[in-house]
């Protein structure tokens, strides 16, 4: 908002009644005087019936229109437009009654199944069930969440594949009938469902499969009269057997890596489509160069299973240099709130190779400060240094095999150093709990002793 | 003073003197310390090597040294003493706390129901995610202190268990 020329109010903290209520944001559309809204990549971006509503409301929706996002955004509607473009499926089911008929279908599929909302998106409502027992508890979690999130309680189920890669193709198409794929992103570092790395390339894909998937997705684009950005999922197993997973009908969360190794500006381009503008570049004329990686730097404690955590930030420094971008809400006295999602900053390295993005990537984080609240940078730092992921041979189960506990090699003096600025951090917060005067005599004496 | 600081597996006794010096396992410690953000962040120059140290999180005390993330503890000698012999005066109640704060979406038991250990008992949503939380005991249900619906700080005791 700071960035922002003009602030509405559209309600209060609660998405129900703000961020998820389309009448009142189509009323301030119309009053503030703009022609288009762009819905972002949370909340309302992927529902049809608001994408219409601003249409009907005589307003620009930045996005596929609402008819592409009705045949796209129910997943098992999705799944079979898919298997009709001749692109191969994971073995499923249609939206299930209730958690008895889910059950039976879960004991014919084979456990682990996957319960995923229909109308879903981001991981929202997602939940592995590996055995018959823990089937109920895990339907009810996700239905509360698919209901919370997307105001849609029903659910359907997939085969769980393990031990593969999330691998992702961004498409762009226009509404003249040009439909091109700018690469694919591996976000197979997750957890929860949600995304914490995201790359491109993917570092185990190579020329003959990334042409593969352009082409699948590019073929259920075309299928599905799509119109601006979108992403195709798959899962990739190391064999190189892919299965369509989804289509994310919006701009994705980490689309700056496509930007950065494209050249291209999504977002600009997203507004050029929805003026109507047609595509101004070829399939071929579209060049890939260098590697980038984003972290998603979240609210979350990596120590705890990466429970959220809200608070206020007490101290933000965000890193810079060649090839480091950061796209980012944080400032140093902000209020994280429990409301929403936890995602605080992206962090995004580009290197001429994958090699120089890590290494960028790697400076980035040790330069990166957030204090007040536990976030996931420690998770990231480590990441970066994992055998698997410096050699690229990573997938879904990355962050279940993370080890928290594995402690980073201090050297005598920085134990000192650490050991002392401990000290004086738990006796500055006594003192300030008990009212005394900070700067305390014997921190000046060493100051200055120090200095003699 | 002196001090007992836990970094990761890493012990060490820091003390603290009246005339301001410090020594770090009975070595003096010559040091340049900077308090570079008030109660957050220390600039501490030792023996030629210059470190920065934040303060991410007070409870628990976590630090960022220099870009690593170190979990710490102090005790202080009064606390050792203090701890010495009062260790673990069982209450034989059990609370189960919000891990942050939420909106409770549910209660699934009543008051004075018997639950087997990993029962639900709330659900608690926090940031569009919905966590169930489960006794961490086989217990009887002695008190539950907020009904659904309502918003919980972090922290907050949402039920009590007695073992049964």
């Amino acid at each position: 908002m700071r960035a922002a020329d003009a602030a509405y109010r559209i309600g209060p903290a609660a998405p129900r009644e703000s961020y998820l209520n389309a009448s009142r944001i189509i009323e301030v559309a119309k009053r503030s005087g703009c022609d288009a809204i762009h819905p972002g990549y949370g909340f309302l971006s992927e529902n049809a019936d608001f994408a219409q509503a601003v249409a009907d409301a005589g307003l620009i929706f930045v996005g596929p229109p609402a008819k592409v996002q009705r045949l796209l955004g129910e997943k098992t509607a999705a799944r079979r437009l898919a298997r009709a473009a001749d692109v191969p499926v994971a073995a499923g089911t249609e939206p299930l009654r209730d958690a008895a008929a889910a059950r039976a279908a879960a004991k014919e599929i084979g456990y682990p199944v996957l319960l995923k909302p229909a109308g879903g998106g981001g991981g929202k409502g997602m939940r592995v069930v590996a055995r018959d027992e823990d089937f109920d508890a895990a339907w009810r979690g996700a239905t509360g969440e698919a209901t919370a999130a997307f105001g849609a309680p029903a659910l359907y189920l997939e085969r769980q594949i393990t031990k593969a890669r999330h691998v992702e193709m961004q498409i762009l198409a226009d509404g003249h009938g040009k439909v091109v794929w700018l690469g694919e992103r591996d976000c197979s570092i997750q957890r929860r469902h949600q995304k914490l790395i995201e790359e491109s390339p993917g570092p185990s894909v190579e020329d003959g499969l990334r042409a593969k998937l352009g082409a699948a997705a590019v073929r259920i684009a075309e299928r599905a009269g799509y119109v601006n950005a979108g992403t195709v999922e798959f899962l990739v197993e190391w064999t190189g057997k892919f299965n369509f997973l989804e289509v994310n009908t919006r701009l994705q969360v980490e689309h700056p890596v496509t930007e950065m190794v494209t050249g291209l500006d999504l977002v600009a381009l997203q507004l050029r489509i929805a003026g109507g503008e047609p595509l101004r570049f070829t399939q071929d004329e579209i060049t890939r160069r260098g590697a980038a990686i984003e972290c998603r730097i979240t609210a979350e404690d990596p120590f705890a299973g990466f429970v959220p955590a809200s608070g206020r930030v007490a101290l933000v420094r965000e890193p810079a240099g060649p090839g480091i971008r950061v796209d980012s809400a944080l400032f140093s006295g902000m209020t994280v709130p429990s409301e929403y999602d936890s995602l605080l900053a992206k962090v995004i390295a580009y290197g001429r190779d994958r090699e120089e993005a890590m290494a960028r990537m790697r400076r980035a984080l040790e330069e990166m400060r957030i204090a007040g609240i536990p976030t996931s940078l420690p998770f990231h730092r480590a990441a970066l240094f994992e055998q698997d992921f410096i050699a690229g041979r990573y997938d879904t189960d990355f962050v279940a095999r993370w080890d928290p506990k594995k402690a980073p090699e201090l050297s005598d003096g920085a134990a000192a150093a650490g050991a002392l600025a401990a000290v004086l951090a738990t006796r500055s917060r006594g003192e300030r709990r008990t009212l005394q005067p900070s700067d305390p005599a014997w921190a000046r004496a060493g100051r200055e002793d120090a200095l003699r | 003073m002196r001090y007992e600081v836990t970094l990761d597996d890493r012990r060490l006794r820091v003390d603290l003197g009246q005339d301001g010096r410090f020594t770090v396992d009975d070595r003096v410690v010559a040091a340049d310390v900077r308090e570079t953000v008030r109660g957050r962040q220390w600039s501490i120059t030792l023996e030629g090597s210059s470190y920065e140290i934040t303060v991410v999180t007070h409870d628990p005390l976590r630090l960022d040294l220099d870009g690593h993330d170190v979990r710490a503890a102090v005790i202080d000698e009064r606390a050792l003493r203090a701890n010495r012999g009062a260790s673990g005066a069982r209450t034989g109640r059990v609370e189960l706390r919000a891990p942050m704060p939420g909106l409770l979406k549910a209660v699934h038991v009543k008051e004075g129901d018997v639950v087997d250990r990993d029962t639900p008992v709330v659900t608690l949503e926090a940031m569009k995610m919905e966590n169930e939380l489960l006794a961490p005991i086989r217990g009887r249900v002695m008190k539950l202190t907020h009904v659904s619906g309502t918003k919980v700080e972090g922290g907050a005791v949402l039920a009590v268990l007695v073992p049964e």
